[in-house]
């Protein structure tokens, strides 16, 4: 961020500080209501301040009881969510040394158990995650959100409200990859013994709610924090529960039944039925995309950017669209084509069947020399929608242009592992496509870790080896651009190479359909994988 | 009784032993990194190998399942390797739950498969006796997850009388309220349909036999009324009985995972499944041994309750 | 499932060797028999349209069509609806019967011959083999069959072969114990000491006395497990650890059919209403069977 920027961020955190102590009683005489959820999780996501089950424990268990040092702004439905001053008031690279970043920190902030937040603590936190020496270190944790403070070579405790953290090679995504890394408190690990797995049932962050109760696999209670340090956040709800129901009918059920009042990703089929009930349905892109991840070793077919091509023009999009009752947006790309990284790139994605049999004609297919390839896929997963019908549909339009495909279908743990280990590794031999649901929401895991000719496994999740000088010339260019227009910039130009390159195969972009009882009202449905619940209420 | 007592329970020794080996075996013969429940999907490796490490991972086999063993024998079933909260607390919640459907089911299957298959077997050929024969066949045919389903077609989704799934709105504990007990309604059905048609099939074959004994016969030729009969009928048909029941209420214990998944209840089976998917070991071992241990006690305890009632089988 | 434990063995009445005229009993007996004989006659109906999916199936059952996606029961083209991805139920149905049957009958074989010769030789030889064989079988009687079959194919993962290994396995045990009951009796019968005393060696003895007579209740017995394992089977698959999609299987079908439950009810149910069928009559068929064998379990 340039310091023009940082200026305005800290005009608008003032501004915020303000706000707060004039609207603090107002949002106290308005609370009312009890929100109950019905999530997809099968357990309360891990409420320790690293939550797993990916970014639905982020929204739920994170988000909503902790902050990071830069939070997401969740308070627009009508545009791509973008990062904000969280616990950090404002930020800044060294104009000379890249590497070294100052963090000036939220003053008067205070922990769910009264503690105050400083340096120190976020000093604390890190040393949980990346100081394997320190007493409080958490293997766990760190294997959950600890990678995304990767690029960080150590941080430094300048006064009470300042910290400065030194990057390994010059990193302009920092401030994002900082918006996982959530704080929780020094002195309430003290308090219940030094002892993670007690914390987490006592936790305590400094977040807009507070954990009141606790049943593994059944609920989660939590209470609003009337202290929150955004008096514009306070959540206007008594009591928010959290249910896990993994299974997709059970939240139809639940919400028919009255037995919760909103519930994550109903089954596409019964939302004609919910909506005869009176229930509402909301729904918004946000940064995702369910794409075929493409292996680039020798032996792969998709080493030729026709039939790659090809592939991303076989798609029949709207059908696909239809088996999921209208509710996905059809790829144009890696990003939504009105993100601000989407670029301009010539290659249009889209349905025309004719250019694609043209393509592997002049790539030298035909009827009589078909491609057989073989494709990873999960039967279920967070973020990957459909995935058993909606690959068999796509087994049937890629037939259509001579490449035919045979799945190997494992659960998404096992997936995962597959994902991780590369497509060079043996267990993947005979695969060239892994089917894995991908969150866009940073530039680093939205494009680097895809394209960057390093990040092969062991390194990375560069599943497929691919390697361009060029790619990694505009990745560079991206991470030594500390404006964020320049940064946009450039990230445009890479999104654009790489749908010119058509690197992956891009189907759809979720819309994380959601449904409700008419009683919740003020829902935001941010473009985002994250919510702010703090103006919802239940009647 | 004593001395037989104490043979019975000698005898479950190596029995439990063997159960333990085998949940040991059966999570080691498993595919697939047990770290993957807990690792992040970009977590580096070493992060890896020291979680490893901490989980006990890395120690040749017999090693770890002699700490297993150690660790079992004082109660401690480890940690869950998704959430690090230990085993046994996560268990004890879904064992009660799964506990209230089991009671339920066994009462209302074993109190209707009894009744029915007395009444068949004392009026064996009658109307009474076809009826029990067809629930019967039907108990031991049906599919009860499919079952399950088609009730809450029937109830909850074209009637909207009952809730279709979960114990209780909003992930509530159990309670003993109308809508707690609208809740069980469908599952404890559903449930007691097997052990109605066993038991009802054993109660009848039972019943029948005693009553062609000569001795019976003879009773009820001499016009004895119906009271000397019954308890002569009774008590021969108890030891028989109470070993079928006994099994049953193992299967309904151990056997609830179909249920529990067609109507999201959170009880062991819930436990088993999500073990099973997220690959989380310790727990799927806890959950598996804790129902394979309960099942050989109610063994001990069905041959016990039967040698009181059957003085002939203590000598077997 | 609960049959296995249910019909637990309990002492067997053996017979000598049967006359020639035995068998033809058994048909006669069979024939008079009008249940019995209904079943076998709607299981060979669900056999062959099993084996001649392939020419019955009006279409094929894995072509998916969006557009025509969960039709109810009676639209043109599509006789019994079409499934969450538009394709024929019936065709579906069809094939479906291949995968439940064998998942229902080849564990059950399996375990026949595995259980039964673990029997025999426990119940022949008897003393420490004895031991160690039927020790390790009350290790696998300490789980209720779901528990087990659910266990070990959830630590195998899901796919055809290791649910039927699973299912094989949780088999095993109630068919060794009754070989083993059965052929302890037999061999304490007058017509073997017989045998022994004239010199014949053990596996003459067991080939033609013992098999002869132990094979029956066996058989008569595993005819009973059949009914059982095709709901357990379903069962895996239902949960998601037997055959993997997009393979019709029945238990399969009913699972991924159950996100329909609020838009085609009665054709999501109609999987399991053909798993109910062909275990109902599995069952009554065993039953006849066993009456006219005079097989007493």
């Amino acid at each position: 961020m340039t310091l023009r920027f940082t200026r305005r961020l800290v005009l608008a955190g003032a501004a915020a500080v303000a706000l707060s102590s004039a609207l603090l009683p107002a949002a106290d005489a308005r609370a009312q209501g009890v929100l109950r959820i019905g999530m997809t999780a099968a357990d309360i996501p891990l409420t320790n301040g690293s939550p797993d089950n990916g970014f639905e424990g982020f929204r739920f268990s994170g988000y909503t009881m902790y902050d990071g040092l830069v939070n997401w702004d969740l308070t627009a439905a009508d545009k791509p969510s973008v990062i904000k001053p969280g616990l950090a008031l404002s930020w800044e690279a060294n104009p000379q040394d890249t590497t070294k970043w100052t963090f000036k920190l939220r003053p008067g902030v205070k922990f769910h158990d009264g503690s105050a937040f400083d340096a120190k603590a976020v000093a604390w936190n890190f040393d949980k995650l990346l100081n394997k020496d320190a007493p409080h270190f958490d293997a766990r944790q760190a294997s959950l959100v600890g990678f995304r403070a990767a690029s960080v070579a150590s941080y430094r405790v300048v006064d009470d409200l300042t910290i400065e953290f030194t990057t390994k090679a010059p990193d302009s995504f920092l401030p994002y990859q900082l918006s996982f890394i959530l704080m929780a408190s020094p002195a309430q690990y003290e308090a219940v013994g030094k002892d993670w797995s007690k914390f987490a049932a006592q936790p305590s962050g400094t977040g807009p709610f507070k954990l009141t109760s606790l049943v593994p696999r059944e609920r989660a209670e939590l209470a609003p924090n009337k202290a929150y340090w955004d008096a514009a956040r306070v959540p206007k709800l008594d009591k928010l529960i959290l249910i896990p129901m993994p299974e997709a009918n059970t939240r139809t059920a639940a919400l028919l039944s009255g037995q919760v009042d909103l519930v994550e990703a109903p089954p596409p089929d019964t939302i004609d039925r919910l909506k005869s009930s009176g229930m509402t349905i909301t729904s918004n892109p946000y940064p995702h995309v369910w794409p075929y991840h493409l292996s680039r070793l020798p032996d792969s077919p998709w080493n030729d950017v026709r039939v790659r091509k090809a592939a991303n023009l076989a798609i029949d999009r709207e059908g696909l669209g239809e088996l999921l009752g209208g509710f996905a947006v059809p790829a144009k790309g890696h990003v939504v084509a009105d993100s601000a990284w989407f670029g301009k790139p010539s290659f249009d994605i889209k349905y025309d069947l004719e250019a694609a049999k043209k393509l592997m004609a002049e790539a030298g297919y035909g009827p009589d020399k078909r491609i057989k390839t073989k494709a990873i896929i999960s039967p279920s997963g967070s973020g990957q929608m459909l995935p058993l019908p909606m690959n068999e549909f796509i087994q049937q339009n890629l037939a259509e242009i001579g490449i035919d495909l045979e799945f190997e279908v494992m659960e998404i743990t096992s997936l995962i592992n597959r994902w991780r280990a590369g497509a060079k590794a043996e267990q993947n031999a005979g695969a060239s496509i892994i089917n894995f649901s991908y969150a866009t929401v940073d530039p680093f895991n939205a494009f680097v870790r895809f394209v960057k000719s390093d990040l092969h496994a062991p390194n990375g999740v560069n599943w497929g080896f691919y390697a361009d000088p060029a790619m990694d010339a505009l990745v560079s260019k991206a991470q030594n651009a500390f404006d964020p227009q320049a940064q946009a910039e450039i990230l445009g130009q890479l999104h654009a190479k790489m749908v010119d390159d058509a690197l992956f195969l891009w189907v759809v972009h979720d819309v994380a359909p959601r449904a409700m009882s008419p009683k919740v009202k003020g829902f935001v449905q941010a473009r985002n994988w994250f919510l702010d619940l703090s103006g919802v209420t239940v009647q | 009784m004593f001395a037989y007592i104490l043979r019975r329970i000698l005898y479950i020794v190596p029995i439990a032993l063997g159960v333990t080996l085998l949940v040991f075996a059966l999570v080691h013969i498993a595919p697939g990194d047990p770290l993957n429940a807990v690792v992040g999907p970009d977590a580096p490796a070493e992060v890896v190998e020291s979680l490893r490490r901490a989980y006990g991972f890395d120690r040749p086999l017999p090693v770890q399942y002699l700490i297993y063993l150690g660790n079992v024998l004082t109660g401690d079933l480890g940690q869950s390797v998704a959430t690090g909260r230990p085993v046994v607390a996560d268990l004890g919640r879904a064992l009660g739950n799964t506990l209230i459907l089991s009671v339920g089911a066994a009462i209302v299957g074993f109190t209707s498969g009894i009744l029915l298959g007395a009444l068949a077997g004392w009026h064996r050929g009658g109307l009474t006796d076809r009826l029990a024969t067809l629930v019967t066949v039907i108990g031991v045919s049906v599919p009860h997850y499919w079952l399950g389903m088609v009730l809450v077609i029937v109830m909850a989704v074209e009637l909207n009388l009952l809730p279709a799934m979960g114990m209780a709105p909003g992930g509530e504990g159990w309670g003993f309220t109308t809508t707690h007990l609208k809740h069980a309604v469908l599952p404890v059905i559903t449930m007691s349909v097997i052990p109605m048609g066993i038991v009802a099939r054993s109660v009848r074959a039972t019943v029948a036999e005693v009553l062609q004994q000569e001795f019976v016969q003879a009773l009820r030729a001499k016009g004895l009324g119906r009271g000397p009969v019954l308890r002569h009928v009774v008590r021969n048909v108890a030891p028989t009985i109470v070993s079928v029941l006994g099994l049953q209420f193992g299967y309904l214990l151990g056997g609830s995972i179909l249920i529990e998944t067609v109507f999201s209840w959170p009880g062991t089976g819930f436990l088993l499944n999500e073990a099973i998917f997220k690959r989380d070991i310790p727990l799927l071992q806890g959950t598996i041994l804790m129902l394979g241990l309960f099942f050989v006690l109610l063994n001990l305890l069905v041959d016990i309750a039967q040698a009181a009632l059957d003085p002939r089988m203590r000598r077997s | 499932m609960d049959a296995t434990a249910a019909s637990s063995p309990a002492p067997a009445r053996p017979r000598p060797v049967r006359s020639p005229g035995y068998w033809t009993m058994v048909g006669r007996r069979l024939r008079r028999d009008p249940v019995t004989m209904a079943c076998l006659a709607v299981l060979l109906l669900i056999v062959l349209s099993a084996v001649f999916a392939d020419l019955l199936a009006p279409a094929d059952p894995y072509k998916a069509s969006m557009i025509r996606r969960l039709r109810p029961i009676g639209t043109p083209n599509y006789p019994l609806g079409s499934d969450e991805l538009g394709r024929d139920m019936l065709s579906r149905l069809l094939h479906g019967g291949r995968m439940s049957l064998v998942m229902g009958i080849l564990p059950v074989l399996n375990a026949l011959i595995i259980g039964g010769l673990l029997g025999i030789a426990a119940g022949f030889f008897g003393g420490r083999l004895n031991m160690a064989i039927m020790r390790t079988i009350d290790v696998l009687y300490a789980f209720p069959s779901v528990l087990l079959a659910v266990a070990i194919s959830g630590a195998l993962g899901s796919g055809l072969t290791n649910a039927i290994v699973a299912l094989t396995i949780v088999f095993i045990p109630p068919l060794a114990r009754i070989a083993e009951t059965v052929t302890t009796q037999v061999r304490g019968m007058d017509f073997v000491d017989a045998a022994r005393a004239s010199g014949a060696g053990s596996l003459t003895i067991i080939r033609v006395h013992l098999l002869p007579n132990v094979l029956g209740p066996i058989f008569v017995y595993a005819s009973g497990l059949v009914s059982v394992c095709i709901i357990l089977a379903s069962g895996l698959s239902f949960l998601g650890l037997g055959v993997e999609p997009p393979q019709a299987e029945w238990g399969l079908m009913l699972n991924t059919l159950r996100q329909a439950i609020y838009v085609q009810p009665w054709v999501a149910v109609l999987p399991g209403l053909l798993i109910f069928v062909t275990s109902i009559c599995c069952n009554l068929a065993s039953d006849g069977l066993r009456t006219a064998m005079e097989v007493k379990l």
